[in-house]
């Protein structure tokens, strides 16, 4: 067996992790991570059978030793390439099993030691054809499902992406993404099929290039959270929203304005009502874009309308859409109505109450 | 058996896609364990004595007869070469059942009972795409175990274990309080069981029926060929089995685990994961546990049970302290009013509520009052077909859920709702049905921040300049903790409070009666002090601050202005009415914000249960 470095590894643990490193077939080839006395052990047992072997096989394992604590997620990928690439050199060219070649291993173990804890990445040359390539990838969260009334926004300036390092169909929508055009739009505007859009947004989300807000429209209403106060205690927030929200070619809003304005947003209060009430404080604010920093921060939130059918007649169908489970913006997105005509279609019925939330 | 193709996860964004979809209705389980294990080591080897939820029979027979690997082990040769990433990431999602049906009883055995220098400590083991989490426990001294073996005696010794682990299987994925969790309670399972054993052998002897009943039904197998499931015939006859199966369906299901290990000995654990949720997600335990920790005496305890269901979960030697907190507390009565009324003192039912809530037995929420607003949570299901909607029905006939969440579409004081427009409806019921609405999360009340701003000056608008920073940067937070609020006058929960004489009002600094005297202008500058120059300057041109009075009450509530402390906490502390707050914010409208959101602190315990 070889160590680097030698003695991280007490005989003691080895012994007692041996069942997990050295296995019986059924468990070969599966990623393996036990914790024991205080070390985490990854690895990868690997069965080669061939009748040149002594035993008719060769049993190998190549494993990566962490503190237990270590979160290793991201090493699972490369114990497991690596295993993958060794086998394939022992079964081309004999690496592992051959004298002379075995002696590489210690150097090739020691720089991939130091250049993964270095910089999370290495290059490994083996022999004048081979090399290896390993990178840290960071383990993210699954991204939510995208829906057709989603708006994507870009979290930062879209000119920091190099478009050409993205797949075909996400350069076709990316000029379409501004913000305020939701997914069926930049559909239909972009050309491109809605179920592509919805995946190729949902890729940018899980890179934690785009996040969701909701449509924007003068008649919405929206209400503070408690993470407004982040406007107030936080400096760097403060920054990056006044930058954010001032009128082009003015000078920048100040302080007391916007948190009024924030703070202004109340159930019942429109868009529209707001920008009546505060215009001397819109002077150098742009409501939309004041909107969408308060939704992509989580300062305010939308309050949606949910139609109920909560009588009907016997005979009648029972209600598809206005069960509570469906709001304006995903029925209009749905049916092609405007609000405007969702609204008095649902006012003039007695059956139907309308929640928001 | 069909071998599973794998995917490449490059360029198959669809594949993503669904896996996403799928992953979004399977975030429940991730909270759930997969299967539950019971492996011992011992004189007779390392032996699987019982696991559940049962393998299918085909599994089962297959790993005898045929030199057969799992179906769903990667193929040494043929995935290397498609798939050179080797990333181990899934990208057909397996079922659960079939995650731990590929491994057979032999290798679990194997792997689940490990040497005795592993026991006593936290047993993690992860393979591809499953987690493996115990407590492996030492029965005897390993030591007596070799004097027997080098004894050469025939005299043979009872087959004897030296030592045993309860192993739950999960997702790998699966959250590191989930997994926390989960070791918490084999270890606590282990406890019990290694009591029990040292007092009465109960251990050798369920496990000697179970290995019974599996070496009966392998010779049954033998001989007519018949295969059968082992484990399904060893829960009739083995009581720890069954206590087994029972903490794994309680874990799947309520997430509250409660046996009687030898009907002897309670084990009782609840998982905070599946009891506490917001949206579809979990709460964390650390969140749950900082919100408990900002509870403050003015806060009420409501209970999620009636008061004698509660009682009757109880077990009998349960602590006379909770049954009298259960008896007393209401959902009107805040939790100092409720320490006076059980005859405990404030830590304790500061105690007794947390842990209450840490079961999901109670929730908190401000006490009942006519002022209290309310508007309908984010999270609550108001879709006609609900189980919540039919409940309603059936507790409060002719009514329907939705026509009442209706009106909490715009914030609704208590005292607004009461107004019956509907003379037919009792105002004791539409109590009951803000309580019931409460109860299921359905509601979150508002409370009023203040916020101190000053216009910016004139020189330089529009640059943020230091003027601007937040005052908490500025002067240093005053914060009020829990039992030293005590101290601060007796608030009440309705709106009636009762000014203290001046003489005992003790909450800030305030030694004289009304009146401008030196020493009072004194306290006022001093408090000023805090402020720049600029701030001060625009607080004394308004007009309100002409009279000292008021600039004094301005002064001492000055701290309270960083939008952290709602009104009803200003007027707990400071033993004020809510309408002589509210006039002096009007006062000093001009440099105050106002805004209305729920309260950060217990809005935790307003997310909705699954």
């Amino acid at each position: 067996m070889k160590k680097v470095p030698e003695e991280y590894i007490s005989r003691e643990l080895f012994d007692t992790v041996q069942v997990y490193i050295i296995t019986k077939p059924e468990l070969q080839n599966k990623l393996i991570t036990v914790t024991a006395m205080g070390k985490k052990l990854i690895g990868c047992p690997v069965c080669i059978e061939h009748k040149k072997y002594s035993r008719n096989a060769l049993l190998f394992n190549l494993g990566l030793v962490c503190d237990a604590r270590t979160k290793t997620c991201a090493l699972e990928p490369i114990v497991k390439k690596l295993s993958g690439y060794l086998t394939t050199l022992e079964l081309e060219s004999g690496f592992i099993s051959n004298e002379e070649s075995k002696q590489k291993l210690l150097p090739i173990m020691s720089t991939l030691l130091e250049e993964l804890n270095a910089t999370g990445a290495c290059t490994l040359p083996i022999d004048e054809s081979n090399t290896i390539n390993l990178k840290l990838i960071e383990q993210r969260r699954d991204p939510l499902i995208v829906q057709e009334y989603d708006v994507p926004v870009f979290t930062q300036c879209k000119d920091h992406f190099i478009k050409s390092q993205w797949d075909l169909t996400t350069q076709q929508i990316l000029a379409y993404i501004d913000g305020f055009r939701h997914i069926q739009k930049i559909s239909a505007e972009a050309d491109v099929e809605l179920n592509l859009v919805r995946i190729a947004v949902q890729n940018l989300l899980y890179y934690g290039v785009v996040t969701l807000v909701s449509i924007f429209q003068y008649s919405n209403v929206y209400c503070t959270t408690p993470t407004v106060q982040s406007l107030i205690d936080d400096r760097s927030i403060q920054e990056e929203c006044l930058n954010y929200v001032t009128k082009k070619g003015q000078k920048r809003a100040c302080l007391r304005d916007v948190f009024q304005l924030y703070c202004g947003l109340t159930p019942g209060t429109t868009v529209r009502d707001l920008c009546s009430r505060y215009s001397q404080q819109l002077q150098r604010v742009d409501e939309r874009r004041l909107i969408q920093y308060g939704l992509m921060k989580a300062l305010i939130r939308r309050l949606q309308k949910y139609p109920v059918k909560v009588t009907r007649d016997e005979r009648s169908r029972p209600p598809r859409l206005y069960t509570g489970c469906h709001s304006y913006d995903e029925i209009c997105c749905k049916t092609g109505m405007s609000y405007k005509e969702l609204d008095e279609r649902l006012e003039n019925d007695p059956n139907i109450i309308v929640c928001w939330k | 058996m069909a071998t599973k193709q794998w995917e490449t996860t490059l360029g198959e964004r669809k594949s993503m896609y669904k896996q996403s979809e799928n992953s979004f209705f399977k975030r429940g389980e991730k909270t759930s364990p997969i299967s539950v294990i019971l492996v011992t080591s011992g004189s007779r080897g390392n032996k699987l004595l019982f696991r559940y939820p049962f393998q299918r029979v085909a599994d089962c027979t297959s790993s005898l007869t045929t030199k057969q690997r799992s179906p769903y082990a990667l193929n040494t040769t043929g995935d290397v070469l498609e798939d050179p990433d080797g990333d181990s990431r899934e990208q057909t999602p397996l079922t659960d059942q079939q995650l731990v049906a590929g491994f057979s009883d032999i290798i679990l055995a194997t792997i689940l009972a490990t040497k005795s220098d592993m026991c006593g400590k936290k047993f993690e083991l992860k393979i591809d795409n499953v987690r493996f989490v115990g407590h492996p426990t030492l029965l005897q001294h390993p030591h007596t175990i070799q004097v027997s073996k080098t004894d050469p005696s025939p005299k043979r010794e009872m087959p004897t274990m030296i030592l045993f682990s309860v192993v739950f299987a999960l997702r790998a994925n699966a959250d590191p309080s989930v997994i926390s969790c989960m070791h918490n309670l084999s270890r606590r399972i282990a406890i019990a069981l290694q009591h029990e054993e040292r007092r009465c052998q109960y251990l050798t002897r369920e496990a000697k029926l179970m290995l019974a009943v599996q070496d009966e039904v392998t010779n049954m197998t033998e001989t007519d060929g018949s295969p059968q499931s082992p484990f399904r015939q060893i829960l009739p006859k083995c009581k720890l089995a069954r206590d087994l199966k029972e903490a794994y369906d309680s874990l799947c299901t309520t997430g509250v685990v409660r046996l009687h290990i030898n009907n002897w000995l309670e084990v009782s654990f609840c998982l905070p994961h599946k009891i506490h949720r917001v949206g579809g997600n979990h709460v964390p335990p650390e969140a749950l546990e900082r919100s408990l920790k900002a509870i403050r005496p003015y806060h009420a305890l409501l209970l999620l049970d009636s008061e004698k269901a509660l009682l009757a979960q109880l077990p009998l030697d349960c602590s006379p302290a909770l049954v009298r907190l259960i008896k007393t507390c209401s959902a009107v009565k805040n939790l100092q009013q409720l320490a006076q009324d059980a005859d405990l003192n404030l830590l304790q039912i500061f105690q007794i509520a947390a842990h209450l809530v840490y079961w999901g037995k109670a929730i908190i929420v401000y006490p009942l009052c006519e002022n209290n607003v309310y508007m309908l949570s984010p999270h609550a299901n108001i879709s006609l077909y609900s189980p919540l909607a039919e409940a309603f029905g059936q507790q409060f006939p002719g009514h329907d859920l939705p026509s009442m969440l209706a009106k909490f579409s715009l914030p609704l004081s208590l005292s607004e709702f009461r107004n019956p427009l509907d003379a037919s409806v009792q105002e004791a019921q539409l109590i009951q049905m803000v309580v019931w609405m409460l109860q299921r999360r359905l509601l979150i009340q508002l409370h009023t921040y203040v916020c101190l701003l000053v216009p910016p000056s004139e020189e330089e608008p529009g640059l943020l300049r230091d003027e601007e920073l937040p005052l908490v940067a500025r002067v240093g937070g005053r914060s009020l903790s829990t039992p030293s609020a005590l101290s601060f006058g007796s608030p009440t929960s309705s709106d009636d409070m009762t000014l203290t004489s001046p003489s005992m009002d003790n909450s800030s600094a305030e030694l004289l009666p009304g009146g401008d005297s030196p020493l009072n202008r004194r306290m006022t500058e001093t408090l000023l002090a805090s402020l720049t120059e600029h701030e001060r300057q625009v607080i004394l041109n308004i007009p309100a601050a002409q009279s000292p009075e008021d600039l004094r009450m301005f002064a001492r509530l000055l701290h309270y202005f960083r939008g952290h402390h709602h009104l009803e906490e200003i007027m707990y502390n400071e033993n004020m009415r809510r309408s002589q707050l509210k006039t002096l914010f009007d006062k000093f409208r001009s440099v105050l914000v106002v805004t209305n959101h729920e309260d950060p602190v217990i809005s935790l315990f307003q997310s909705p249960l699954e």
